[in-house]
């Protein structure tokens, strides 16, 4: 019988044949598991992307939502007021304005991929997971150096363990909204630093803005920035783990990317479509919806399988092959519509430069292990931990 | 549905039977049409779909927001009175027929 449990360790570990399966034969599902409906086409995926007054993210858009932060941030909510508070943020992400990023990004993988020189074996993990933290800092705003206010290792951490859900009880444990409290905890005291000493970055114009002569309420400042710093962390740690998983996996597309590195944008894009770190959003239905037979019910949750719509045969030939020379247009590796990723530019131009730099320390590598450890998320999908050996 | 037709700046033109509701962007970028990117996905932060519409149904469309407005002025090619992004006008049956341009560069 036909089943699909977002919280399953299977689907966690490879979601690709039950998602066939979906398509084929279900496309519109209901997951008594997941409590909510299950979209898995390319088109039903766009249509309903696209179509934010029926498909509503004010009652949170992460599968397993974290209380309280559903309508205070950009991802969880509606226009208007998401199209406030992006108005906002969304100027420091434009490609244009992140020229003066590029060569600190530059400095930052140089140093961390140049820790490689030499080694036999590693944990891809340990130098992405330095590399995004420091990218997100230098890109946010955040205190470094001297000023840090905490570890670096502690911000991606938290990161990565608020985003997991527990398999068991198919809820967030203790540690996920500890983590989630950590953060929150994090983000107040650099906004209280900002608000006090304001500078030239995003927090602090994002602390002091007033819309139309109103400050944003404290709980919108909070959990967006909140989030803002795990979608940052955790997503670009995520997707790097993903495209090095894929260039470790296919040896002619890594040789070719590191004989010509003008090839890793077409590289990156594939990665997006082919197994991309955000695999599942959800939305909650304003009215009633048919689709596919089915009557979805006002109120009731749907999933936006967007790893799944990226892996259909009727808009990608030939899908569950990586072909770097494919060219994905209109994937939804960033999800799409008025949600859609706000980091596009600032991903894109990180994760070339990243691994640009990491190729030149380390040409030709492979996989150790056959079976990796899964990341126990209903949302994200990337390996826990990765190693590779230098060949 | 509606049949959008898109003229690329070489001239060549493909007509697409787009789903109501899908954006003009989306149905650019799903079925190959290069002269549109829309590297934002979307969201109205790119500037990378611009498109010339048809100054005759210009009436047909409803007004730009503030935020396609302020996003216009970054756009690559010349703006001109006609300029619209391509991801913010939605199909529906009163676009039947409806003409864009596409610019020489999105970027």
């Amino acid at each position: 019988m036909l089943s699909f449990d977002p919280y399953s360790p299977a689907i966690d570990a490879d979601p690709f044949p039950y998602y066939k399966q979906l398509r084929d034969e279900a496309p519109c599902f209901w997951s008594p598991e997941a409590q909510m409906w299950i979209l898995s086409r390319y088109s039903d995926i766009v249509s309903a992307g696209q179509d934010w007054q029926t498909y509503s993210s004010a009652s949170g858009n992460l599968m397993t939502e974290l209380p309280g932060r559903a309508g205070a941030t950009l991802g969880s909510s509606d226009p208007p007021k998401h199209d406030r508070l992006r108005g906002l943020i969304q100027h420091a992400f434009m490609k244009r304005n992140l020229l003066a990023l590029e060569e600190p990004i530059r400095a930052v993988a140089q140093e961390v991929f140049g820790q490689l020189r030499g080694a036999k074996q590693f944990d891809f993990k340990d130098v992405s997971s330095q590399f995004t933290v420091k990218v997100l800092m230098a890109a946010l705003g955040l205190p470094m150096g001297d000023e840090a206010l905490v570890p670096e290792h502690e911000v991606r951490e938290n990161a990565v363990l608020m985003v997991q859900s527990d398999a068991r009880t198919r809820a967030k444990g203790p540690e996920h909204i500890a983590a989630y409290n950590w953060m929150q905890d994090y983000a107040s005291k650099v906004i209280a630093i900002r608000r006090a000493e304001p500078r030239n970055d995003l927090i602090s114009n994002f602390a002091l803005a007033e819309i139309d002569g109103d400050r944003l309420d404290d709980r919108e400042v909070l959990l967006t920035t909140t989030t803002l710093i795990m979608a940052g962390v955790e997503s670009l740690g995520g997707f790097m783990m993903m495209f090095a998983y894929n260039l470790a996996s296919f040896d002619e597309a890594r040789r070719a990317v590191v004989a010509n590195p003008e090839l890793l944008p077409d590289a990156i894009e594939e990665s997006l479509r082919f197994n991309t770190s955000a695999q599942r959003f959800r939305r909650r239905l304003m009215k009633d919806v048919e689709l596919h037979g089915q009557t979805m019910k006002q109120g009731d949750f749907v999933c936006l399988a967007y790893g799944s719509g990226n892996r259909d045969e009727r808009q990608y030939p030939n899908p569950d092959v990586y072909d770097i020379t494919r060219k994905p247009r209109g994937h939804l590796g960033f999800g799409g519509g008025v949600h859609a990723c706000l980091g596009t530019a600032i991903a894109r131009l990180a994760v070339k430069i990243a691994f640009d730099e990491f190729h030149k320390v380390v040409p030709d590598y492979k996989r150790v292990a056959d079976q990796l450890p899964w990341m126990p998320s209903s949302t994200f999908r990337s390996p826990l931990v990765l190693q590779l050996a230098v060949q | 549905m509606a049949n959008i037709t898109y003229i690329e700046s070489n001239g060549q033109s493909t007509t697409i039977n787009l789903n109501d509701g899908w954006s003009l962007m989306q149905g650019a970028t799903a079925n190959g049409i290069d002269g549109i990117v829309g590297e934002c996905g979307g969201s109205c932060a790119c500037a990378t779909c611009h498109c010339y519409v048809d100054e005759a149904r210009l009436g047909d469309l409803p007004a730009p927001s503030a935020g396609e407005l302020d996003m216009l002025e970054n756009v690559a090619s010349e703006r001109k009175p006609n300029s619209r992004l391509a991801c913010q006008i939605k199909a529906t049956a009163a676009l039947e027929g409806l003409i864009i341009r596409l610019p020489e560069t999105q970027e």
